[in-house]
């Protein structure tokens, strides 16, 4: 009998894959308003290896800490973090699971400044606040791109220095360098900016300082959006096309990355990433958080909170669904990707079928598949599918609750249907992020800095 | 007091722009609550002030005297300042009503004075309601046998207390009243009954009570002068055309020639219209159509082409079809009014028809026909009033309707009229210039030269109402001293029977007092 594509290894450069299946990029705010993590993060991502994903693709973390999407995530933009990232490798690493690092900058789509971040506006390609939320942005000067990136150089070396196995670009879904590469963002009039060669030359100088700092061997990979979709809000422009992203992929390629990992939009949460369900009455509890983050937060907070105001947002959102399935749902990008490059490329997009995900990767429409919400829900989906089953038992909705909670309460699946109701069994696997409890000490008797 | 210091970012760039949003949403704001309100102050007052309609009167008779013929729209006064009118003008209505004017006053069935007179009626017109004249006005009038008699209300017989002269002038002299102004007007409407809330209040105030002046002002710009020039018609009488001229056709008074500016006649009976289709109707006879002087007879009542209602009007033409007058009181000494009877029938039944019993016959080789004036003799003011110029701008009206005007015609002189109802027509002759029938059968030079018009206290020795004679220019505790040397007003004429010897002339008059 063959053996099952999907548990066959895959590489990424040196680094070997022990199967197809990576957690994609999520996170709860788990850690320190410093951005130290914390063993609530460990116990986060341990739930993933401990389910059988051949590798966890970290939350998003940032290079800097003005570069956070909210305050509460672990970032690597100081050396003294290094233990504690090498502390979480390292448990990854017992279950046999690989660890790759999400350098990120959010760029203009801070959700959640938090107290270091609050007093500026946010660095961006751009000038022009965000749509959504009216994130307040500031384009960045020279200078500030040269700094950002070797904060990204850094980052990698860091994680590097942590005994990560490998660090992933996220390029995608509306953060700092899609503000670069998205023609309906980038609206620069230097040599970041105007063509798609000159709006890439900020991932590309990224590539190039992690591959002077940390070798052309250490893996690296990148995630883009293969398809803007920046119209969400209707009059904005719609960005990237496909054939934009396949000439990314190509130059990535080029410069020398290991691995690709496509995705859809410039903006997160988008329409079509992740696909599925709004649920309005979810969000009318939580984005109350994020009042004070943009100045077009009040409106949205009334169009979520307000039933009456609800079908202009519904109409806004789901209007780019239409006809599109939540399973693979922009795996026909990938297809065009992976037909362009010769290195692996990774599909993101609703995937929980076992029979869907081993049919396009054995078609050669990608070569692995990343994963988030169908996770959550069942944290040991790939043994289920090993063990034979095509669904989960107890599937993933894809009703979005999980991520409509995250700004606010802990990460985790919040559809009491898929606990038979039971609202506290619920919140038992909520709460089980925290479990085990940090070892706590005695601080040392001399402050590490001098207050006030 | 310093500003306090901003926290984030996003509340700096709030508060640097804050007097900006503020403004903005303050008149996003106030365009908002602008157009809620007028989106719910639109829909009431669009149900309010869009509502039309009449009250339907049950019986005939009922409708004859309170229904709509449509004269309210154009020509009607707010109910409510109707109502209000003798609290506001008490130097007027000295017996607190419109009786003042010689309006009729009726009790309902639970035994009420009635809100409105006779010939009045009710019309709701963009949701304020509005009354004014109908046919009844000038219709009804009353008898009595003694002066201290019951008072006998006869619909059909010509008015003979309604002073519509002076009631006009009244009407047009409060224009420009100061009581008229809504801070004195609307509380007196309130006070008189009116529950007018907020809306209604504006609604007076900016657009009924202005309308309502303007009104009454165009009117009086365009009669004035015509009121001015006419001796004071009395109770009873009417100019019927030249009124119409200035305010139908809007001709001014100065395109007027000399002899057409005085037209006052006595209203006329209305019984038996069935037998007189085809006859000349009015006084001189212009008309031959029932339909068309009905409807011309509204238009003098105010009534115009926009507003007429013909469903009321035919109503009432329906009615008045076989309308019966009540039969004569008297009862004259049969003999006499067998003599009386032969000379009648010799001299007058031609063009007048003649009594039978209680019925009358519409018969005779000149009834309904013009008499000249040349042969007649009468004053011939009424008759030169109607003008072939007003003829033919009465031409247009209601053009391209199955109501458009087509019999009239330039007459020269009087119609001889069935005389049914004789008893209840006094004064006599066209202009009812002459008391009593007693008096008609007297030459010119002996008919009273002034007497007393507006009594309704029969006089069954003469046949008519008492009139007794006056002095012109005295006051009269009742009744109006009528001037027959004044411009209209000649008794002339008719000079049938007035060769007639003392015993033929009373045996005559023995006969017309069973009429």
């Amino acid at each position: 009998m063959a053996a099952d594509i999907i548990f066959t290894p895959l590489s990424i450069g040196d680094l070997t894959v022990k199967n197809r299946i990576f957690r994609s990029s999520i996170s709860g705010r788990f850690d320190n308003e410093d951005g130290s993590l914390t063993q609530t993060r460990i116990n986060w991502e341990c739930k993933f290896a401990r389910g059988g994903v051949g590798a966890i693709i970290s939350s998003f973390v940032p290079v800097l800490l003005e570069g956070r999407i909210a305050a509460g995530y672990a970032t690597i933009h100081r050396d003294d973090f290094i233990p504690l990232w090498q502390k979480l490798g390292d448990a990854v690493h017992s279950f046999g699971c690989k660890f790759i690092l999400q350098l990120s900058h959010s760029g203009r789509q801070m959700d959640i400044p938090g107290v270091a971040n609050q007093r500026r506006r946010t660095r961006s390609s751009t000038s022009r606040k965000e749509t959504l939320h009216g994130f307040l942005t500031q384009a960045m000067t020279k200078a500030e791109i040269d700094q950002t990136v070797q904060a990204f150089a850094g980052g990698a070396w860091r994680a590097r220095e942590a005994g990560l196995d490998g660090v992933e670009l996220h390029g995608a879904n509306g953060y700092l360098i899609n503000q670069f590469l998205s023609s309906g963002i980038n609206d620069r009039r230097d040599e970041y900016g105007g063509d798609l060669r000159n709006r890439a030359r900020f991932l590309l100088e990224i590539i190039k300082a992690i591959q002077d700092r940390c070798g052309k061997d250490f893996p690296l990979q990148v995630k883009f959006s293969a398809v803007d979709h920046n119209n969400v809000i209707p009059w904005e422009k719609k960005g990237n096309s496909l054939e934009d992203g396949i000439q990314l992929a190509k130059w990535s390629e080029e410069a020398g990355v290991h691995a690709l990992h496509i995705s859809t939009g410039s903006l997160f949460p988008h329409p079509l990433n992740p696909p599925g369900d709004f649920d309005f009455n979810t969000i009318a509890t939580t984005y109350d958080v994020m009042l004070a983050s943009g100045v077009s937060t009040f409106r949205n907070y009334l169009a979520f909170r307000y039933p009456a105001l609800r079908p202009i947002f519904r109409w806004v959102w789901f209007r780019m669904k239409k006809g599109l399935p939540v399973e693979g749902v922009s795996i026909e990008h990938a297809r065009a990707i992976k037909a362009s490059v010769s290195i692996p490329v990774i599909s993101t997009g609703g995937y929980q079928t076992a029979s869907f995900v081993r049919d396009i990767i054995s078609k050669g429409s990608c070569d692995g598949v990343s994963i988030a919400r169908a996770l959550i829900a069942n944290n040991d989906l790939p043994e289920q599918w090993q063990a034979g089953r095509d669904l989960p038992l107890v599937p993933c909705t894809h009703c979005n609750k999980c991520l409509l909670n995250a700004p606010k309460n802990p990460l985790g699946c919040y559809e009491p249907d898929r606990f038979g109701g039971d609202y506290d069994a619920m919140i038992d696997q909520v709460f089980s992020v925290y479990w085990p409890h940090a070892e706590l000490v005695t601080p040392p008797h001399q402050p590490a800095m001098a207050s006030g | 007091m310093a500003r306090e210091a901003t926290v984030t970012e996003v509340q700096r760039v709030e508060h640097g722009r804050g007097w900006i949003r503020l403004l903005v949403g303050i008149v996003l704001l106030v365009i908002l609550l602008v157009g809620l309100v007028s989106i719910v102050l639109g829909g009431i007052a669009y149900f309010r002030f869009t509502r039309h309609g009449t009250p339907y009167q049950a019986s005939e008779v009922d409708h004859f005297k309170y229904g709509s013929i449509g004269s309210e729209p154009a020509s009607g006064l707010p109910y409510w300042v109707w109502q209000a009118m003798p609290s506001l003008f008490p130097e007027k209505f000295k017996g607190g009503d419109f009786s003042v004017f010689g309006f009729l006053y009726e009790t309902d069935q639970q035994g009420r004075r009635r809100d409105l007179p006779i010939g009045v009626s009710r019309r709701t017109v963009n949701g304020v309601e509005l009354a004014w004249l109908n046919c009844a006005v000038c219709h009804t009038g009353t008898v009595r046998e003694t002066a201290g008699g019951p008072i006998r209300v006869i619909t059909g017989m010509p008015s003979n207390n309604l002073d519509l002269h002076a009631f006009i002038s009244f009407i047009l002299g409060i224009a420009d009243d100061p009581r008229l102004d809504a801070d004195t007007l609307i509380p007196a409407v309130q006070k008189a009954g009116a529950r007018l809330d907020w809306l209604d209040r504006l609604a007076w105030r900016y657009i009924v009570i202005p309308q309502v002046r303007q009104g009454l002002l165009e009117r009086r710009v365009r009669l004035d002068p015509l009121m001015a020039l006419q001796p004071p018609w009395g109770p009873g009488r009417v100019d019927t055309f030249n009124p119409y001229k200035l305010l139908q056709f809007y001709m001014p008074f100065s395109s007027l020639t000399e002899q057409e500016r005085i037209g006052t006649a006595d209203f006329p009976s209305i019984f038996n219209q069935r037998p007189r289709e085809g006859m000349h109707l009015h006084w001189d006879g212009n008309n031959t159509s029932l339909a068309e002087r009905n409807l011309s007879a509204a238009l003098g009542a105010g009534v115009t082409v926009q507003s007429v209602d013909h469903a009321g009007i035919e109503r009432v033409a329906n009615w008045l079809l076989d309308l019966r007058p009540p039969p004569s009181p008297y009862h004259p000494d049969a003999t006499k009014v067998n003599a009386g009877r032969q000379l009648y029938v010799a001299q007058c039944a031609g063009c007048h028809g003649y009594q039978e019993g209680e019925g009358y016959v519409f018969q005779g080789a000149h009834i309904g026909q013009v008499e000249r004036n040349t042969t007649l003799g009468a004053d011939p003011w009424r008759l030169n009033s109607y003008t072939e110029r007003l003829r033919d701008l009465q031409l247009t009206l209601f053009k391209g309707t199955p109501y458009q005007f087509k019999h009239f015609e330039k007459t020269d002189g009087y119609a001889n009229l069935p005389l049914d109802g004789l008893w209840l027509r006094a004064p006599y002759l066209h202009n009812g210039s002459v008391p009593t029938l007693a008096d008609v059968l007297l030459p010119p030079a002996q008919r009273p030269k002034a007497f007393v018009r507006g009594l309704d206290i029969l006089d069954p020795a003469k046949g008519g109402f008492q009139a007794p004679s006056c002095e012109p220019g005295r006051a009269l505790e009742k009744g109006f001293c009528f001037d027959a040397s004044q411009m209209g007003n000649d008794h002339s004429g008719h000079l049938y029977g007035t060769e007639l010897g003392e015993e033929e002339r009373s045996a005559l008059l023995a006969y017309l007092l069973t009429f």
